[in-house]
């Protein structure tokens, strides 16, 4: 047994309380080493802990060597240290107190005191309730009607069902909490994440019909599809940024599966085909605003917001962007890439395929552009399946750096330059050829003017050589 | 419009004259939650009842509160917590099934299970029983606003109306039997009187609410919809053009008193909902 006049049970209590007190963990880490000298005290009498001698040998060498009473060490720490079944208990216990005493009680209780008659009649007076009568039959409006009658035609919600799952309304069921990107809304609400609280036991396709719903609620005039089959859930980054590597999840999964924090939700493909581009007119429909079906007022308001936003994409332009796309190679095959546009340079990382097919064509090996080096990007056609081909136009000369292009001009012309050619859907080659483009406006780089001017010339060359005969 | 869940079912809401608080009673207590603000917890916890309360109210100016329950009483609480002077209760022999307060404040109908509807006098502790039916459990009571009627139904679905003669000044109220109407072929769960007398609403468990008129007691008008299930509760608008049923299929309505028809559904609830307190206003223009 242990006592408060036991030296030795006090430096253990202390030296355990140090450990136990101290979050960062850094206390354990230098006295969980240090406690060596007490097993040389059992084993040498060496005296390192006075009065720690044979009087208490009825302890078992256990008991004294024991780090604790509860705590268990642990060398492996981190900033979340494993807490013991106790500590959650009695922190919870420590919750419920603190919200019952929030709480007024009130216990049933017989009032000894007997009401005198004047009380009595205070407290229990008959009100003249006939009174009331005259007012009645007048015709009256309610609240209720006057707001009933303001929105007289309100729109029936598809996902209305789905609204039961929704996590804020329940109590003392488990739930989750998202935050939601709505990749179909117009770009300047998409940066937002919405949150979303479930119920961990919903179904995926239960959250997204849910997240429909809360959609619908938020932002009315955004149509959308009316069953959730037509939306998929991906994961994605706290920037809004969508993890293509992997696949949606599966709709008909538990909620409670997955622990991602942000999921982005996609419209669906028509086909679940992740080996070939698949079109994405569905939401092409929806994001093109049809501009002469709106008022003027309207479409005034729609030109500004596109200048408004040329003006977002210029400025914003510099700041880095990955996209998925692929790259055209020599053998017109196509391999899947991430292009990462910065202010500095393009990146070109290829996407780690599965399939065996990938290996046999010429696989696409990371590269790395400096913008300086970048001389055009521009589109160079457009398929009719909504997708774009557009090509990079670059400098081959790795060495090329600032001082040496003075030197390289005299001697270089449009063989020094070449190109990759890079497919994706209409937009986002769009996107991508007016990014660049404004970075390079930005640079205005010695190899864009000299790449300008040798194609300058050599158009003049061509159209002197076509009119020549004549 | 707001609900709140409690930790086990919910009997009866009320919601307190002053539209604060809305009082929910379960088993074994009473609980009060702040309708203005965000907290999911209980404010006060009312408690000391052994076991269901069925049924909860509020005297008009919020003086007190009274309660009906399995443990074969009502009582009346005092609501203003420091002098507990006024806690009253009155003692039946079956279990309470239902409470309901009078338009004068002072005379308290309670309906049990034995089917026996006891007419308390708040002020002189006078009381008087009568038993429409035998062998038939009590449902649910209500008194119109005007104080000219009483409706009362029970297990068999039946409906009894009474009209009521004093209940003014020191007279105390007469009880005239005046009607019965077959309302419904199953269980009937709630009553009410329409804000204006005019229309009185039976639920039941046919998964129907009815409305009659109070003139002769015709059904004017049935609410029926094929995904509802029992219909546990309901409440009329301030104007009584509008009314809202609780039901099993955990869906609340809001049905058009003149057409019958279903003006919006409120979805949120993961099982059945089994009460509503509904305060309306009226607006004068």
């Amino acid at each position: 047994m242990a006592f408060y006049d036991n030296k030795h049970w006090l430096l253990s209590h202390i030296r355990n309380s140090f450990i136990s007190s101290d979050d960062t963990g850094m206390c354990e880490l230098v006295m969980v080493g240090e406690d060596i000298p007490r097993k040389l005290a059992n084993v040498n009498k060496f005296d390192c802990y006075p009065g720690v001698d044979e009087s208490d040998d009825e302890e078992d060498e256990t008991d004294v060597m024991g780090q604790s009473f509860d705590i268990q060490s642990d060398i492996d720490f981190g900033i979340h240290r494993q807490r013991s079944n106790t500590a959650q208990r009695l922190e919870k216990m420590d919750e419920d107190r603190k919200k019952t005493s929030r709480i007024k009680h009130i216990k049933w209780e017989w009032s000894s005191a007997v009401l005198t008659d004047e009380e009595r009649a205070g407290l229990f007076e008959r009100k003249n309730f006939k009174q009331n009568e005259k007012n009645v039959h007048i015709k009256k409006n309610s609240l209720l009607s006057e707001q009933l009658e303001k929105c007289p035609n309100l729109p029936q919600n598809p996902f209305v069902e789905y609204a039961k799952y929704d996590g804020n309304d329940q109590i003392g069921v488990p739930t989750r909490k998202y935050g939601i990107f709505l990749t179909m809304l117009e770009p300047a609400e998409r940066n937002y994440p919405m949150h979303v609280t479930v119920l961990a036991q919903a179904k995926v396709q239960d959250l997204i019909g849910l997240i429909c719903w809360k959609h619908t609620l938020e932002h009315g005039q955004h149509k959308l599809k009316d069953s959730v089959n037509h939306y998929g859930l991906y994961i994605a980054e706290d920037d809004g940024e969508v993890d293509w590597d992997f696949p949606c999840l599966d709709p008909r999964e538990i909620v409670g599966k997955f622990g991602f924090n942000y999921l982005a939700l996609v419209e669906r493909q028509k086909r679940e085909d992740d080996s070939k581009p698949t079109e994405r007119e569905e939401s092409q429909v929806i994001l093109s605003q049809e501009p002469w079906l709106k008022p003027k007022s309207q479409q005034q308001e729609l030109e500004d917001l596109i200048r408004m936003q040329g003006h977002m994409i210029a400025m914003e332009a510099p700041l880095y962007q990955s996209y998925r796309v692929y790259i055209i190679n020599k053998v017109r095959a196509k391999a899947e890439i991430h292009l990462g546009v910065s202010g500095e340079k393009v990146e070109i990382d290829p996407v780690m395929q599965q399939k065996v097919s990938a290996k046999f064509w010429n696989r696409q090996k990371a590269v790395s552009y400096d913008m300086d080096n970048i001389a055009a990007c521009d589109l160079i056609d457009a398929k009719a399946n909504s997708r774009s081909i557009f090509r990079l136009v670059y400098h081959h000369s790795s060495a090329a750096s600032g001082e040496q292009a003075e030197s390289l001009q005299h001697h270089s012309d449009l063989a020094s330059y070449k190109h990759h050619d890079f497919e994706a859907e209409h937009r986002t080659a769009e996107e991508i050829v007016q990014k660049i483009n404004h970075i390079l406006e930005l640079r205005s780089s010695v190899r864009r003017k000299e790449y300008l001017a040798l194609r300058e010339r050599k158009s003049h060359r061509k159209r002197s050589f076509h009119l020549g005969p004549r | 419009m707001k609900f709140l869940d409690a930790e086990k079912q919910v009997n009866a809401l009320d919601i307190t004259p002053d539209k604060q608080l809305i009082a929910a009673a379960g088993y074994q207590h009473i609980r009060m939650y702040d309708l203005s603000s965000s907290n999911p917890n209980p404010v006060i916890n009312y408690e000391g009842v052994s076991k269901n309360v069925t049924g909860v109210g509020f005297q008009e100016e919020g003086k007190w509160m009274y309660t009906g329950g399995e443990d074969c009483s009502a009582r009346i609480w005092d609501l203003r917590s420091r002098n507990l002077q006024c806690q009253r209760i009155f003692q039946v022999s079956a279990p309470v099934n239902c409470v309901c307060l009078h338009p004068n404040q002072a005379e308290l109908v309670v309906g049990d299970q034995s089917g026996v509807i006891h007419l308390w006098d708040l002020k002189t502790d006078h009381n008087e029983q009568l038993m429409p039916e035998a062998e038939a459990s009590i449902q649910d009571i209500a008194m119109d606003p005007e104080g000219s009627y009483m409706a009362a139904v029970n297990n068999r679905g039946h409906c009894y109306i009474w009209s009521l003669m004093g209940g003014v000044a020191e007279e105390p109220t007469k009880l005239n039997p005046k009607h019965k109407i077959e309302a419904h072929q199953r269980y009937a769960l709630k009553c009410k009187f329409s804000p204006d007398s005019t229309l009185l609403v039976t639920t039941s468990a046919d998964q129907t609410a009815r409305i009659w008129k109070t003139s002769d007691f015709t059904l004017l008008q049935e609410l029926k919809h094929e995904a509802q299930r029992w219909v546990w509760d309901a409440a009329f608008s301030a104007d009584s053009q509008y009314i809202l049923t609780a039901s099993s299929d955990g869906v609340a309505r809001l049905w058009n008193v003149e057409t019958g028809a279903v003006e919006r559904e409120y979805n949120g609830h993961q099982k059945a909902v089994t009460s509503l307190a509904f305060r309306d206003e009226i607006v004068r223009d």
